[in-house]
């Protein structure tokens, strides 16, 4: 189906069908009528070509008013909606729905903006309010005239899932999605499987080991065989669009590379996190003794009986906390959550090993959030110290001539005393910091914040999916968190991925660029111009053009423009639309005549 | 200038006691209720503080840690459970043993069953010595002195009571030392000015005689917010007797002594009920007598908090005050019931040779806070007296 020509378009009335639509007012309780004058806007509009309907409710999202248009447009036949309300932000969705139950094509459905746009921005000239109103309908009017009957773009998509990182999170979710009957291709960097927690003796809260709740996971997925694992391997490629992306892994053999291609509907990237690698002599580190708190964790953990390190007993220690996290502007501002508890809980397994091992715990605030602050309490009943330090106060490490430690706190908890502690080790609880994943990025288009972590679309609402469809992020990859919250993200991914391939096919917005390939000449300008790599050029009648992917485009209008032939037009605001609602603004309740093509 | 910590304090401190105290958090809940909490003496949380971190210069020789009389309160209002008011009582027997420089007290206090022993086998000591030098027991009448001499009684109790000088005075002399560092209290800010002698006076006073003897702050402030207790049981009535006893005991023999001196009377022999220094014998003892049942009573029922925790050396002390007390009256009733009982011979054996034993541990068991708590409140009532702090 094409669009209208653009020469037809909005010429006399008569010239093409006669359209039949409703218009309606609101008053926003009087957020608009306040300052609007809506039933002068109502009668202005009442007369307007192809204007059958012309109302003005007190709530236009009302379910009553949502009932008498659906009312209307079934008695009245309309084939075209206007709603002057709010921002589209907020109801687009609520009256294009409004259209849907009434059988009327929803993207004949125009929201016109006169609350935002109009009403809040001029509250003191009424009159000039009131005449903008006039204006903004009338183009929506003009605007909902041309529109075309679409129809969502429906593709099929593939019911598989690539997950990318073997670690706690990618392992529960590739459990999780065969569970609800998604095949898994999981890829691991590594040789292992298991990531940081699968390195681990005890972990909070629970004190059940890391390594034997890895190997538990590991063993269900050898057992599944809808679940295809692929260790020491990487992606190297992706194509296609959401639902059916192909991706290229490639598996690092000793004799070669292996390249695999496998199809997918959606990526849940679960790739994890580093430790913070402090600088030589931060907090003396560098200094035999000074650790941190990934290696004092696999000391703890490899220890049966004493605790010595590197041969030597050890009877007390200091942990410094907040190291690489916290750092204020410039560095890693942001808390990585999971330290506070990791630290009072290493400190309780030390207590187990020998009681008599004194602790310092020198911190900035305690972040033992939730049920962990019982943990911290009982590091505290077992003796451990915790001594807080300003911000602006840092402890320092030096070593002593007797081949100890010494750490020089001053600690705000004993009269602000500027203490020394002779210590035998000195634990840096060293912080979480993003992956390097630079190729990753540049394959799946990921969005890094600022931190250096991936991004999720919205932080409360939307916590796994990404700006890139289909393609979810789960775990510390996103941001520092504990093993259970990592989990949870991993599940919700499985949960996003299944509300998208279950159906066996997804509707797309069909608001997308669209080449006419009569107009295009294939000069090609077009085919850098889209951000999403939409644009492909293509034999068509034994010569080249450009053609867009529907399932692919956002939309987002960035190639209409660029197009010196202009053989590209926006659908649902194709050119034809925009000049003829632009045309109704600015001309003084003239009728549109000529909309130029 | 840092400070080194001491990375033993707190474990070595809990051989004494304060089970409890890693759970405190610094909240300060303790030193708000506090009845003696003053502006300035932020205790029991500092020094819990103190001990949790390992300064143990700072809270041994500190003088507020004396001030307490363990009303319990703190330990009510503690959120944690950390028992404050225990950790103050056990950081005084960390401070007792700590200027005990022979090393006694610590046994006393850590090694209940050695102390035990050592406790037995001096009290063994002191009966077999003076059975062994013991007399003849007169059958008519109760000649007490023939049984075992007056001079050894009193060249025995001479010996101990130089050695028992001699380990106070250390102990004594050490803690004063270091609350006048810490204060930075000088021999010039005692004695350099007619002011500062008058300050030092001043304090003196309130050490022994308002808190020492008047019990002022235990009377009225440590009462606050007790459950109305009936005053005869009333814990500052109780300790009151019990010192006042001691020392009308204490003054009592000293009178004594003193008029067998002066060849005014013998010591021992016969005088009717009403004669004065006999008088104030009787009373003085019948008031520790009632104050040490009490104390006992009391810690055996664990009325209060203070009560809670009661160490060996604890009783021992207790347990010898009573006996002392208890054969003292015994005798009493031998010299008056008539024909010489046999058994008041023993009975004085046992009186006398517990009486010494517990001049023997003076410095090494509870009895010792008699001696470390008038040396702080002089300090503290120093502290106290803001106006006359600079010169
Ligand atoms: C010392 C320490 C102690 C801790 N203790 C606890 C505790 O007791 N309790 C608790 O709840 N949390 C604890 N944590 C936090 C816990 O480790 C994390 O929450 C958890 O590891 C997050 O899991 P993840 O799967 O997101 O990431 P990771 O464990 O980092 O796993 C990511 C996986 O992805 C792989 N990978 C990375 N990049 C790629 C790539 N490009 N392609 C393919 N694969 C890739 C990695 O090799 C790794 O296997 C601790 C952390 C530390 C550092
Ligand atoms: S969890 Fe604790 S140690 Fe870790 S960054 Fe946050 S405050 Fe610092
Ligand atoms: S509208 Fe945007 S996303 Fe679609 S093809 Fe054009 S530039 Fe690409
Ligand atoms: S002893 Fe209890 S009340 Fe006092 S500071 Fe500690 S936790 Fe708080
Ligand atoms: S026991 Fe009483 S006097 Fe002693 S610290 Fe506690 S509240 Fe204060």
């Amino acid at each position: 189906m094409s669009q209208i020509p653009a020469e037809t378009a909005g010429d006399k009335p008569t010239s093409r069908p006669q359209r039949r639509i409703g218009v309606y007012i609101c008053h926003c309780g009087g957020n608009i009528s306040d300052y609007v004058d809506v039933d002068a806007v109502r009668e202005a509009l009442k007369d307007e070509p192809d204007v059958v309907v012309s109302e003005s409710p007190v709530f236009a999202c009302s379910d009553g008013t949502q009932h008498d248009m659906i009312d209307a447009i079934k008695d009245q036949n309309l084939d075209g909606l206007v709603v002057a309300s709010c921002s589209p932000k907020l109801h687009q969705v609520t009256f294009r729905n409004v259209a849907k139950r009434a059988d009327m094509n929803q993207y004949a459905y125009t929201q016109v903006n006169v609350r935002e746009q109009d009403s809040w921005a001029h509250p003191h000239d009424h009159e000039g309010a009131t005449q903008k109103a006039i204006g903004l309908v009338r183009a929506g009017v003009a605007k909902t005239r041309l529109s075309d009957p679409l129809e969502a773009l429906v593709v099929q998509t593939e019911p598989r899932t690539l997950v990318i990182g073997g670690g706690i999170a990618g392992l529960r979710a590739a459990i999780g999605l065969a569970n609800v009957g998604i095949e898994v291709v999981l890829v691991e960097r590594e040789a292992e499987l298991g990531g940081w927690v699968g390195t681990f003796g005890p972990t909070f809260p629970n004190n059940v080991s890391g390594a034997e709740e890895v190997a538990g996971l590991v063993a269900e997925i050898k057992s599944r065989r809808d679940i295809t694992v692929y260790t020491r391997a990487e992606l190297t490629g992706k194509s296609g669009s959401f639902g059916n992306y192909d991706v290229q892994v490639t598996a690092h053999r000793s004799d070669s590379d292996k390249v695999f291609e496998v199809r997918v509907g959606s990526i849940i990237v679960a790739t994890g996190f580093d430790s913070y690698t402090p600088d030589e002599g931060e907090f003396g580190y560098g200094i035999d003794g000074v650790i941190t708190l990934p290696d004092f964790k696999k000391l703890v953990d490899s220890s049966t009986g004493a605790l010595s390190y590197n041969g030597r007993k050890v009877r007390s220690i200091a942990y410094i906390y907040c190291v690489g996290s916290r750092q204020g502007a410039g560095g890693n501002e942001y808390c990585s959550k999971f330290c506070c508890t990791a630290t009072s809980h290493a400190s309780l397994q030390v207590d187990k090993l020998d009681p008599s091992i004194r602790q310092f715990h020198l911190y900035r605030d305690i972040r033992a959030y939730g049920r962990n602050e019982l943990l911290y309490n009982e590091s505290r009943d077992g003796g451990s110290t915790y001594m807080k330090f300003a911000d602006d106060d840092a402890p320092s490490v030096a070593k002593l001539p007797s081949g100890g430690l010494a750490v020089s706190v001053t600690d705000l908890l004993t009269d602000r005393r500027p203490l020394t502690l002779p210590v035998d080790l000195v634990v840096l609880v060293t912080g979480m910091v993003p992956r390097e994943s630079k190729s990753l990025v540049d394959i799946l288009k990921l969005p890094v914040g600022s931190d250096g972590f991936f991004n999720e679309i919205h932080p409360k609402l939307r916590p796994v999916e990404t700006v890139v469809d289909g393609v979810m992020i789960a775990g510390c990859c996103q941001s520092p968190r504990t093993v259970g919250e990592s989990v949870a993200a991993g599940l919700a991914a499985v949960a996003q991925s299944a509300a998208l391939l279950k159906k066996g096919f997804a509707e797309l917005d069909p608001l997308v660029a669209r080449i006419d390939p009569e107009k295009c000449t294939g000069s090609g300008e077009c085919l850098t111009a889209c951000p999403y790599e939409c644009i492909t050029s293509i034999e068509w009648d034994g010569r080249k053009v450009a053609m867009v992917d529907p399932a692919t485009c956002k939309g987002c209008g960035g190639c209409v423009p660029v197009c010196g032939q202009d053989a590209i037009d926006l659908l649902g605001y194709t050119d034809a639309q925009m000049r003829s609602a632009i045309e109704e603004l600015i001309t003084d309740a003239e009728p549109v005549k000529e909309p130029v093509a | 200038m840092t400070t080194l910590v001491n990375l033993n304090l707190i474990t070595d401190l809990q051989k004494f006691g304060a089970a409890e105290i890693n759970a405190c958090m610094s909240c300060g809940n303790c030193t708000a209720i506090c009845p003696l909490a003053d502006n300035d003496a932020t205790f029991p949380r500092r020094f819990i503080r103190l001990a949790q971190v390992g300064l143990t210069d700072d809270l041994v020789g500190s003088k507020e840690l004396w001030t307490c009389y363990q009303c319990g309160l703190c330990t009510d209002r503690c959120p944690q459970e950390a028992d404050p008011a225990e950790f103050m009582a056990t950081a005084r027997r960390y401070a007792i043993a700590h200027y005990d420089k022979s090393g006694i007290a610590r046994i006393m206090y850590t090694k209940p069953v050695l102390g035990g022993a050592i406790a037995l086998v001096a009290g063994l000591f002191f009966a077999l010595f003076f059975a062994a030098v013991s007399g003849e027991q007169s059958k008519t009448s109760l000649k007490l002195f023939d049984f075992i001499s007056y001079p050894v009684i009193h060249t025995v109790g001479i010996v101990l009571m130089a050695v028992v000088a001699l380990f106070s005075l250390i102990g004594v002399v050490l803690l004063a030392r270091d609350i006048a560092r810490h204060d930075g209290v000088t021999w010039k800010s005692l004695f350099g000015s007619g002011a500062a002698w008058k300050r030092t006076g001043k304090a003196l006073w309130y050490a022994l005689g308002i808190e020492s003897l008047g019990q002022k702050r235990y009377r009225q402030d440590c009462a606050d917010d007790e459950p109305v207790v009936p005053l005869y049981r009333r814990r500052w009535l109780i300790h009151a007797l019990t010192i006042w006893g001691f020392l009308g005991l204490l003054l009592a023999t000293a009178i004594d002594y003193g008029m067998d001196m002066f060849g005014l009377k013998p010591t021992g022999t016969w005088v009717p009920l009403w004669y004065p220094v006999r008088l104030l014998g009787t009373i003085a003892g019948l008031s520790l007598m009632y104050g040490v049942t009490w104390f006992l009573i009391t810690r055996w029922q664990k009325r209060a908090d203070s009560e809670q925790h009661s160490l060996p050396t604890d009783w021992l002390f207790l347990g010898m005050l009573w006996v002392t007390g208890l054969t003292g009256f015994l005798i009493e009733v031998a010299l008056y019931v008539g024909p010489a009982p046999m058994w008041g011979y023993w009975v004085f054996l046992i009186h006398v040779a517990v009486a010494m034993e517990l001049v023997l541990f003076l410095p090494f068991s509870k009895f010792a806070h008699a001696m470390y708590r008038p040396v702080s409140l002089f300090f503290y009532g120093l502290a106290r007296d803001k106006a006359l702090q600079s010169v």
